[in-house]
């Protein structure tokens, strides 16, 4: 019996082989694709591709947590706004572009999540899901409070150049491109690493990932830090990307969104798979921008259709390959 | 000593309407509260939709009897949009249902997906501005012991009373109650034993829109109507549950009316802009202290 | 450390649910270079002693050490970090993760590489994933599992996965090895993977409990049992001494109660 599921193994394996190999291709042309893209397209669409790039990277935050805490978050806003005014009040205050801002909105990042995650280490499941709605809905009033740091309901700009001399529309197409790039490649390690194995195991298996060393409280607080601080990045970007920062753009909706996204990406955590995502919070707003009220009807639909289809997909696939067996 | 004893008469003098009134919304986040635990309780979802559909129904009724879909009596309109809520509600659940059974996360995300219609839906109808709804309460005001009460505050107390005390005794004494608490108690065992999962999630559901919409109604003259005064309102309903321990009924009933008193002293006492910021903190202190609710014996954890 | 030292210890160990006594006060030793069996009738409590050494319940009453050290207080990951592992009853493995990854968490304990490791590529990191790696691989190949490395789990019989398990719990060298009934829905030519495994496994430093109800199995390997029923021990020996004691066989063959 074990021999012939090794042998039936083996065809699939070397299936596998061969997407991962078409795999491998296809993130790197995807990433020459975008590098050339802003000498062929107009100068709005390399402003929206860079908003994109920022939003795909909250959605990516969303989906590890999905994937290695197995919880859903509704208030990531939080998180990006953590990110985005650490960026904005940095060059305010100090003069500081986004390069200085960048590791400081990680660090913010990692360091609120955790802040977060600490009180909330024994909540699981839906009690997260409405702590975080708390944290999200409680956001723009500390961010309207703060008016002092945080230029209250305008907010505040953000144009400082990372690199003197190359036009800043450029430059905020790439710097998003360069940190998306970078945190779906540091998941992707991720995924191989001592840690990411434990994270996973702990998500199916408390009780088996316990008796392996790995405590659980370690798990969720570590999940959420690395979530917290890729929202926080997205954050940070966004403001860099869409050069400006203020409390209607972190608010309960945007963290949904973010939810969203995610679920629309099938919490993929590969640069085309949060491309889904972003592209799909970037340009269905701006393709409805003559009639915003859509806009929460169609995520609305998205997020149904998409969930309702992960679970009758599988069912109706099994159903024809009983029946094409049946057949044969 | 007069100094004391003014000092005293006029924290008593601020005290007590603050905890009246505290009182009398803690009622209405308890009917959101209550809906949100009925369906937990029975299905293990948590409705993100409940304030959407509440809202929804809120603007139905001014819709109805404004003249802007209809003129109707305002009876007639509270019915409909009753009947519109407890429509949505057979809808989403129908939509979720399928879903309820394999992962309560993914029923729960699904959730944020009808709420996102029906708050763009009510976008669409009704735009993004505020409305004023009148509700036809009595209009009289006595003032007893130097607090002042309302016509308002009586009708909101009747109705809760009356809206819960109706609830208790359904639960109680009738058949589909009986089942929802033995579903509640033990889901496995009550459908091994013949009873409909279905039917009594779809009750739970129905149950919950109503008291959505009596507690959105009844909000509706503190605040103003707009397409997210209700969905905040709901934070509140949230908070509420929590504290209550998320499964208790009579537990959300005390988580409401306690977070009515503390929203008022706090925002009396502290300040009135960190209201949300208060509810957060009072949701993960509620979550860590008291991990089965207020009225439960600590023990066990929520893992 | 002389080997007598490095002893897995139990004194007056007393559980209960509820008003219903699981254990009844168990004084029990399990001893390096020894497997130890650990059998009985359903509900005789061996997997709540099981619970109890690892830590994933508290007993009530008694205490337990490992190498004369108190383990009262720690939980199952600290008690994990002391090289105390166990498998379970029922699969417990990652379904997102092919064999070979499931195999390698258990290697995790001896490797340290920190978080930044886990995002770049720093060559310390990579050093020790191939490490894991590798040492992964042999442990699988050890039960002849090497071709089953990429599948997942999902892939393998219930058996398999079941060795699968196994050679996680022991690919980590542990130093006290608890399996929960290891043969478990395994065929014939597994059972005898397994039983050989085992025997070659054991060293003089590791401590091995198996709680089994393949008596073949037990009988084989282990080279001390102990009888449990209703939370107490009515045996210990060598498997013959257990064999013939007569209230085993009371147990086992003359049911009264039945």
């Amino acid at each position: 019996m074990s021999e012939s599921v090794v042998q039936s193994g083996r065809p699939a394996r070397s299936g596998s082989d061969w997407r991962l190999q078409a795999g491998q291709w296809a993130t790197p042309v995807l990433i020459a694709v975008l590098v050339c893209l802003p000498f062929a397209v107009t100068g709005s669409w390399t402003y929206t591709l860079g908003v994109c790039f920022a939003n795909s990277i909250g959605v990516l935050a969303v989906s590890v947590l999905v994937r290695y805490g197995g919880e859903v978050s509704i208030g990531h806003s939080f998180f990006a706004a953590v990110g985005a005014y650490s960026v904005a009040i940095l060059e305010h205050r100090l003069g500081v572009s986004l390069l200085v801002g960048l590791p400081v909105a990680l660090a913010l990042g990692v360091v609120s999540g955790i802040c977060f995650a600490w009180p909330s280490r024994r909540l699981s499941g839906i009690y997260l899901a409405v702590s975080t709605m708390a944290l999200a809905l409680a956001l723009p009033e500390i961010i309207n409070n703060a008016d002092e740091w945080t230029g209250g309901f305008e907010g505040l700009y953000v144009s400082r150049p990372v690199v003197s001399g190359v036009g800043m529309s450029l430059q905020r197409y790439y710097a998003a491109l360069v940190v998306l790039v970078a945190v779906t490649y540091a998941l992707a390690r991720l995924r191989h690493s001592r840690q990411g194995l434990k994270l996973l195991l702990a998500r199916s298996h408390p009780a088996a990932a316990d008796a392996f060393g790995t405590r659980r409280v370690w798990a969720r607080v570590s999940v959420m830090g690395i979530s917290a601080g890729i929202a926080a990045l997205s954050g940070a970007t966004l403001a860099f990307a869409s050069s400006t920062v203020s409390p209607s753009g972190f608010t309960l909706w945007s963290a949904i969104f973010l939810l969203v996204g995610s679920v629309v990406s099938f919490y993929g955590l590969t640069l085309p798979r949060a491309l889904i995502g972003g592209a799909f919070l970037t340009l269905v707003p701006q393709l409805l921008s003559a009639s915003g009220a859509w806009i929460p009807v169609l995520y609305g639909l998205a997020l149904l259709a998409v969930i309702l289809c992960g679970h009758y997909l599988p069912k109706i696939g099994g159903m024809m390959h009983r029946r094409a067996r049946g057949v044969s | 000593m007069t100094v004391i004893v003014e000092t005293v008469g006029s924290v008593l003098r601020d005290l007590f309407p603050l905890i009246w009134s505290g009182v009398i919304t803690g009622c209405l986040y308890a009917l959101g509260a209550l809906g949100l635990v009925m369906i937990f309780k029975s299905s293990r979802v948590v409705n993100f939709s409940h304030g959407n559909v509440a809202g929804f129904a809120a603007f139905l009724v001014y819709g109805f009897s404004s003249g802007l879909l209809l003129e109707l009596s305002w009876g007639a309109a509270v019915l409909l949009a009753v009947i519109a809520a407890i429509a949505i509600a057979f809808v989403s659940y129908a939509l979720i249902a399928p879903l309820v059974f394999e992962s309560d996360l993914t029923a729960t995300i699904a959730t944020l997906g009808v709420g996102l219609v029906v708050q763009g839906a009510t976008l669409l109808m009704f735009g993004a501005d505020i409305v004023s709804l009148d509700l036809p309460v009595p209009r009289f005001s006595a003032s007893i012991l130097g607090l002042l009460i309302t016509g308002y505050d009586l009708t909101v107390l009747f109705v809760a009373v009356v809206t819960i005390g109706i609830l208790f005794f359904v639960i109680d004494y009738t058949k589909l109650g009986v089942a929802f608490r033995a579903i509640s108690d033990n889901a496995f065992a009550a459908e091994v034993c013949g009873l409909n999962l279905r039917s009594v999630h779809l009750f739970a559901w129905c149950v919950a829109a109503i008291l959505g919409v009596v507690g959105a109604l009844l909000i509706v003259p503190t605040t103003f109507l707009s397409s997210t005064t209700v969905a905040t309102f709901m934070l509140q309903a949230f908070a509420a549950a929590v504290l209550g321990g998320f499964a208790s009924l009579p537990g959300s009933l005390v988580g409401g009316i306690l977070i009515g008193i503390f929203m008022n002293l706090f925002t009396f006492y502290v300040s009135p802009e960190f209201s949300s910021t208060f509810l957060l903190g009072v949701i993960l202190l509620a979550l860590n202290i008291f991990p089965n609710g207020a009225l439960a014996k600590v023990g066990g954890s929520r893992v | 450390m002389n080997a007598d030292a490095a002893t897995l210890q139990g004194r007056g160990i007393s559980l209960s649910f509820g008003g219903i006594k699981v254990l009844k006060g168990l004084d029990v030793e399990f001893r390096p270079g020894e497997i130890t069996g650990l059998i009985g009738p359903n509900g005789a409590g061996k997997t709540s002693l099981f619970n109890c050494l690892t830590g994933a319940y508290r007993p009530q009453g008694g205490t337990i050490t490992y190498a004369g050290e108190p383990l009262g207080g720690l939980s199952p990951a600290a008690r994990a970090g002391k090289g105390i592992v166990r498998s379970f009853q029922t699969v417990a493995l990652c379904p997102d993760l092919s064999v070979l990854e499931n195999v390698m968490i258990g290697l995790s304990r001896k490797f340290h590489a920190g978080w930044l490791d886990a995002f770049l590529p720093l060559p310390r990191g990579r050093r020790e994933r191939n490490a894991m790696r590798e040492a992964a691989l042999a442990a699988l190949a050890d039960l002849g599992l090497a071709d089953a490395a990429a599948l997942m789990p999902g892939q393998l019989p219930p058996g398999m996965q079941r060795l699968v398990e196994i050679v996680r719990a022991i690919v980590g060298r542990p130093s006290v090895l608890l399996l929960d009934e290891p043969a478990a829905g395994l065929n014939n030519a597994e059972t005898r993977d397994l039983t050989r495994a085992l025997r070659n496994l054991a060293t003089p430093d590791l401590v091995m409990v198996v709680v089994e109800h393949d008596m073949d199995l037990v009988m084989s390997i282990c080279d001390r049992i102990y009888v449990l029923n209703f939370g107490e021990f009515v045996a210990c020996g060598t498997p013959a001494a257990v064999r013939n004691d007569p209230e085993v066989v009371r147990i086992y063959l003359g049911s009264d109660d039945d």
